[in-house]
């Protein structure tokens, strides 16, 4: 049950750096009809910034964060003026291909210039809360109640399970986000201004909206957000080149499972393929035990389970089987309309 | 209204319409072209020539060596002919596909197993890769017939990346880590084993110019219209009683088999296989070669798998003049040049209008 | 038509040429060269040594430019050579194609004639590209200092670079481009032995070496007689961990295996399972991760419910960082074990305070492997202010064992295939122990395959954010044949 639970926190931060990501995708597919590839590279560019800023001068990491955001929606609009506004009016597979050459562009531009190792954020620089304890040395409880303890990172729940800071930090920042901007998209005016660009956006110039601002804001927002989510990850994981390109496609697969061009789908279509890859890999040797259990097949899994590792080499591969009996089962992904017809 | 002919007449007017094709395709506008592309390997020798002949009055050339340059046209042959089969899904019926690589890896390990451990010789290869192809093309095609747009889209990645980590993971089926296969042996003709770049190839050559050919005839056939009418809008033709599933399912067989052929050639070309080959980005590269070129367009695919297939090598040669620090910006260059091209030519270099 | 009779004419004459086998080519190259060379006595050179000092009997060599003349400490015919030889010593940065911005065609040929060509072939773009980036350095640390040394006999060494992506696609190709290329005498690379592997065939047909400082699959030598390697393979790591946590480490005597899905990973867990199963160490999981992931959270957590005294990490650093940096956020205090994959400063930079007590073995130590290794690291993190790794030291070594193999059998009278088969032949001839290659990784010397033969491994123990030389080693080899 413990590791139930571990799990579930697991999935549930995975998920919510899914959804920040998948969010970006889904605003401007949603507005333009394009798989904005270079997304992912947003999202990684974010991480790098804040990890140069904070390298560089001494400012706490939310101001970093910040700064990042402003960039990142700043290089999102760049993007949008630069590639892909002169190919509003051309097939929409026409500028797919744009996307990806962007994205293969900014991939190998960051590796020119932060190199291909990976960088993490050194300790010093992170706040007190987020830092690493000595394994060695046994964590001292500063708050204990109803058998929660809090420690210097991490709460722990009971025996065995643990929810650090910036894991919580990382749920909570999605919890807010999303909300913030389904109000915004909801209650605002500009948001009221992409929904209508979402559902004509012909019709929406006529009502005089002006399209491009909205076009430039959706990048804007759909890039801070991924910058966010950039910036934990890298204080969580790492930061290479290549990151916005796993993440990115992962969480491309989250924004169609939820029903692309959906905001609320894409932030259940992260979670969901965030727990489903958890669970996946945790479970599914357990699962495969239960059946050679039950057919009697037992001891053979015993004297193979060492030698084969079902399950977590699947890892990735669970979350899109997931993702693929979805949508076969709904073809509009979770929350989604019809998607474009053609190609 | 077409009358429907007997088989006879059937195959009568295709071979009418088939010498016409090959004639056409021989148009004197048309015979440089093909001599060029026949001689190829003659003039990777040519360069070879010429740099020797530099060398004898002591200037060093540095040109590309020929065996080189003839590498890269194999390599642009099978780009070639993966670029026409994805035509058929992505431009006659017009589904974005983002997972032709897993028939691809089907092909190539079909090939690599049986011949490596079975011992089966390359040519009962190919038909069987094809058939295998096919029916993975099928397996594949009978859920997804309903899906559109991006949800087929991101069905077919998930597809080919779940073969590839099966490949990856499955020790009992490839018999090695990593999905390596090991010492594929080539192909033969009686007994001369085909091991030159030349003879490789003449060999892609023959099997791209049969796919181009197949490709050509389905397109101007009843199946290619069906396809481009299921491509302009599903509901009238269906309306119209084209049967969308069966025409549909044939599209994705059809292809299917072709990156299949070309995976069965590339297993006896490379001799070795790995799982990291068949990774998404390859998928990414096809696609680019398609819609680069003028989506649903034969001369289109080809003239975009020669332009991305060859350009990371010309970038290479190229970039290999300058200090070694712009080396590394190939792909940044790659990145741009594909951004530049669908900027100024948005709906592919060669148009096709419909 | 006519015109097209004498085009073909004249392209089948070219193309008779360009079937002539390349060793024909390059003899009259060299001839003509030699010639050529000798006409031209007085040669302008373009010197852009900043740190030269200016030698008097050098004075055949007008010097053309802002700066004087570099070392030349040969008298004689050789000293003309290397003045022009060296011409370029600051341009260390080797060069794909020798000739400089500003040079006319005579030192061109001079030059080409004058430098030996070494390629380097790894990832470096791509997935692997931080492995190739340390390949990339070590080559040129060892190319500069021995171009500052004088050379390879006072021929300068050029390094050409060849980017494989860590695919076996463009690993072919660079393979073809360095075998049919004229110049160039032996390959170091590749890294991933899916590369190794797709380009042996063509290494073998060509007749060149490869020279391999990251591929340990366990086939990448067999078959092949140009195939080599200066690292171990993977088996024989496996077995000496299982070993030393069984007889060593008794307190630890649960182990959960966590590996990398990849070639290196996967074998090293195979070999270390084994072995476990030998000598009767227990196992209680064993979990895969991809390279590509940088979250392990999920595997860990599993491993953690089968509560093992130790965790062997079978992969590399930069994973192996992250992984023990979320095993301690998630509560696991069990005992981390790796190979020789995770030894590298980065592994303590990134994994901070949380590698502490990490027990690894490793060919060598950088800083207890000798006054050389540390001289080398010093050297490195001036140049490239990075610290070396494994992958740079190892490179640097298979650099310096082409420079000797080159150094002790070039001859310039010699065709192209002539020469790459000399340095094969004196490669494959080091094969005892006296007559191995001592670099700072250690002794090497292959055996029949082209595998080096086990180099002792040595135990390292993390403390204090440091690597320190664990109190028991196991250096007894002979249990392991």
């Amino acid at each position: 049950m413990e590791q139930f639970f571990q799990q579930l926190i697991n999935g549930l931060v995975l998920g919510g750096i899914y959804a920040l990501i998948a969010v970006g995708y889904t605003m401007v597919y949603g507005i333009i009809q394009l798989i904005n590839f270079a997304h992912g590279e947003i999202f990684m560019l974010g991480a790098y910034i804040a990890f140069t800023l904070v390298m560089f001068f001494p400012i706490p990491l939310w101001v970093a964060i910040l700064v990042s955001m402003l960039f990142c929606a700043g290089v999102g609009m760049l993007m949008d003026v630069v590639a892909y506004k002169p190919l509003r009016t051309a097939p929409r597979l026409s500028a797919l291909i744009t996307a990806i050459g962007v994205s293969i562009g900014l991939q190998n531009l960051a590796r020119m210039i932060w190199g291909a190792k990976p960088q993490t954020f050194s300790e010093e620089t992170l706040p007190k809360f987020f830092q690493q304890l000595n394994p060695l040395v046994e964590p001292t409880s500063f708050l204990n109640i109803f058998g929660v303890s809090f420690t210097e990172n991490a709460i722990q729940f009971s025996e065995g399970v643990f929810l650090a800071y910036l894991d919580l930090s990382i749920i909570i920042l999605a919890v807010v986000l999303m909300f913030g901007l389904n109000r915004l998209v909801t209650l605002t005016k500009i948001g009221k201004a992409m929904r209508a660009c979402a559902q004509n956006r012909v019709a929406a110039n006529l009502m005089g909206i002006k399209t491009n601002k909205v076009i430039a804001i959706t990048f804007a927002i759909g890039s801070a957000l991924g910058a966010v989510a950039g910036v934990m990850v890298g204080v969580r994981e790492n930061i290479n080149p290549l990151m916005g390109f796993h993440k990115g496609v992962a969480a491309f697969a989250a924004a169609v499972l939820g029903g692309i061009g959906n905001i609320t789908g894409a932030m259940v279509g992260g979670l969901l393929m965030g727990l489903a890859e958890v669970f996946g890999a945790g479970y599914i040797d357990t699962f495969i035990e239960f059946i050679c259990n039950n057919i009697g097949l037992g001891q053979f899994y015993e004297d193979e389970k060492i030698s084969h590792s079902y399950g977590s080499g699947y890892r990735v591969a669970i979350s899109y089987i997931v993702m693929i009996i979805v949508i076969l089962i709904r073809p509009t992904g979770l929350f989604g309309k019809s998607s474009a017809h053609r190609a | 209204m077409q009358k429907y002919k007997t088989s006879k007449e059937q195959i009568v007017t295709f071979l009418k319409n088939s010498g016409n094709l090959i004639q056409n395709g021989f148009r004197s506008k048309n015979i440089v072209f093909w001599i060029l592309i026949c001689a190829f390997p003659l003039l990777t020798f040519v360069t070879d020539g010429i740099s020797s002949m530099f060398s004898m009055i002591g200037v060093n050339l540095t040109l590309p060596s020929g065996d080189y340059i003839l590498y890269i046209g194999v390599q642009v042959c099978v780009y070639i002919l993966l670029a026409i089969g994805l035509n058929i899904v992505c431009g006659y019926t017009g589904l974005l596909e983002l997972g032709y690589v897993g028939f691809y890896l089907v092909g190539g390990y079909t090939a690599g197993l049986l011949m490596r451990h079975v011992g089966v010789p390359y040519w009962l290869i190919l038909p069987i890769a094809i058939l295998n192809g096919a029916l993975w093309g099928l397996i594949r095609g009978a859920p997804t017939l309903k899906l559109t747009g991006d949800y087929f889209a991101i069905v077919t990645f998930g597809f080919a990346e779940v073969l590839f980590r099966i490949v990856k993971n499955e020790i009992w089926l490839i018999r090695d880590i990593n999905g390596f296969v090991k010492d594929i042996p080539r192909a033969s003709v009686f007994v001369w084993e085909l091991n030159q770049n030349w003879q490789h190839f003449y060999h892609i050559l023959i099997l791209t110019g049969i796919v181009i050919f197949v490709s050509y005839r389905l397109e101007n056939s009843r199946i290619g219209r069906a396809w481009i009418a299921i491509r302009e809008d599903e509901q009238a033709a269906a309306s119209m009683g084209i049967n969308i599933s069966r025409y549909k399912s044939l599209a994705f067989a059809i292809s299917a088999a072709i990156g299949a052929l070309g995976g069965a050639f590339l297993a006896q070309f490379w001799g070795t296989l790995s799982a990291k080959t068949f990774e998404f980005w390859e998928s990414i590269l096809i696609l680019c070669m398609v819609i680069l070129g003028g989506k649903g367009s034969i001369k289109g695919a080809i003239i975009g798998a020669i332009i991305i297939g060859s350009m990371s090598e010309v970038l290479r040669e190229i970039l290999s003049r300058f200090p070694p620090d712009y080396a590394g910006a190939r792909y940044l260059i790659f990145g741009i040049i594909l951004v530049l091209l669908m900027r100024f030519r948005p709906a592919g270099l060669i148009f096709k209008r419909t | 038509m006519r015109n097209w009779l004498v085009g073909l004419l004249i392209v089948g004459l070219l193309s008779f040429w360009g079937c002539q086998p390349p060793d024909k080519k390059t003899e009259v190259t060299s001839d003509e060269t030699q010639e050529t060379q000798e006409s031209s006595e007085k040669a302008t050179v373009e010197v852009e040594d900043d740190q030269a000092t200016v030698e008097g009997k050098d004075d055949q060599a007008t010097v053309e430019g802002e700066v004087a003349e570099d070392q030349a400490t040969a008298e004689g015919e050789v000293a003309e050579d290397q003045a022009t030889a060296e011409g370029e010593v600051a341009e260390d940065q080797a060069t794909a194609e020798g000739a400089g911005p500003s040079s006319d065609d005579t030192i061109a040929t001079q030059k080409e004639s004058e430098q030996v060509k070494v390629a380097v072939a790894g990832p470096f773009t791509g997935t692997a590209a931080a492995f190739g980036e340390m390949i990339e350095r070590g080559a040129r640390l060892k190319a500069k200092q021995i171009n500052e040394a004088g050379g390879i006999n006072g021929r300068k060494l050029v390094l050409t670079f060849g980017d494989d992506a860590g695919t076996d696609k463009e690993a072919k190709l660079v393979a073809t481009r360095f075998a049919t290329d004229r110049e160039i005498l032996a390959v170091v690379g590749h890294f991933n032995s899916s590369c190794s592997l797709a380009g042996k065939d063509i290494y073998k047909e060509n007749g060149i070496v490869a020279l391999s400082p990251g591929s340990t699959n366990v086939s990448v030598c067999e078959g092949s007689d140009w195939t080599f390697r200066n690292l171990y393979r993977d088996d024989f790591q496996g077995q000496f961990i299982a070993r030393y946590i069984k007889n060593i480490l008794t307190k630890y005597n649960s182990v959960a295996v966590l590996f990398d899905n990849d070639d290196y990973g996967r074998g090293l867990r195979d070999a270390f399972t084994a072995e476990a199963k030998k000598i009767d160490l227990e196992l209680v999981t064993s979990v895969a991760y991809d390279r590509e992931n940088t979250d392990f959270s999920t595997q860990l957590t599993k491993i953690k419910s089968k509560k093992p005294k130790a965790i062997f990490i079978s992969g590399l650093y930069e994973q192996a960082a992250l992984i023990v940096k979320q095993a301690r956020k998630l509560g696991i205090r069990s005992l981390f074990f790796g190979a020789d994959g995770i030894d590298s400063p980065d592994f303590l930079k990134n994994a901070g305070i949380s590698a502490e007590g990490t027990y690894l073995t490793t060919p060598f130590t950088f800083g207890a492997g000798g006054e050389e290794a540390a001289k080398v690291a010093a050297a490195f993190e001036a140049e490239f202010k990075v610290p070396p790794d494994t992958w740079a030291a190892l490179t640097y070594d298979a650099m310096g064992m082409i420079a000797e193999a080159i150094e002790k059998t070039y001859n310039k009278e010699a065709t192209l295939a002539e020469n790459r088969k000399a340095i094969r032949d004196h490669l494959a001839s080091i094969d005892t122990p006296e007559e191995g290659f001592i670099g700072i990784t250690g002794l090497t010397y292959f055996d029949i395959n082209g595998d080096t033969v086990n180099k002792p491994a040595y135990v390292k123990v993390v403390i204090d954010g440091k690597y320190t030389t664990a109190p028991e080693q196991m250096l007894n080899l002979d249990a392991f044949k």
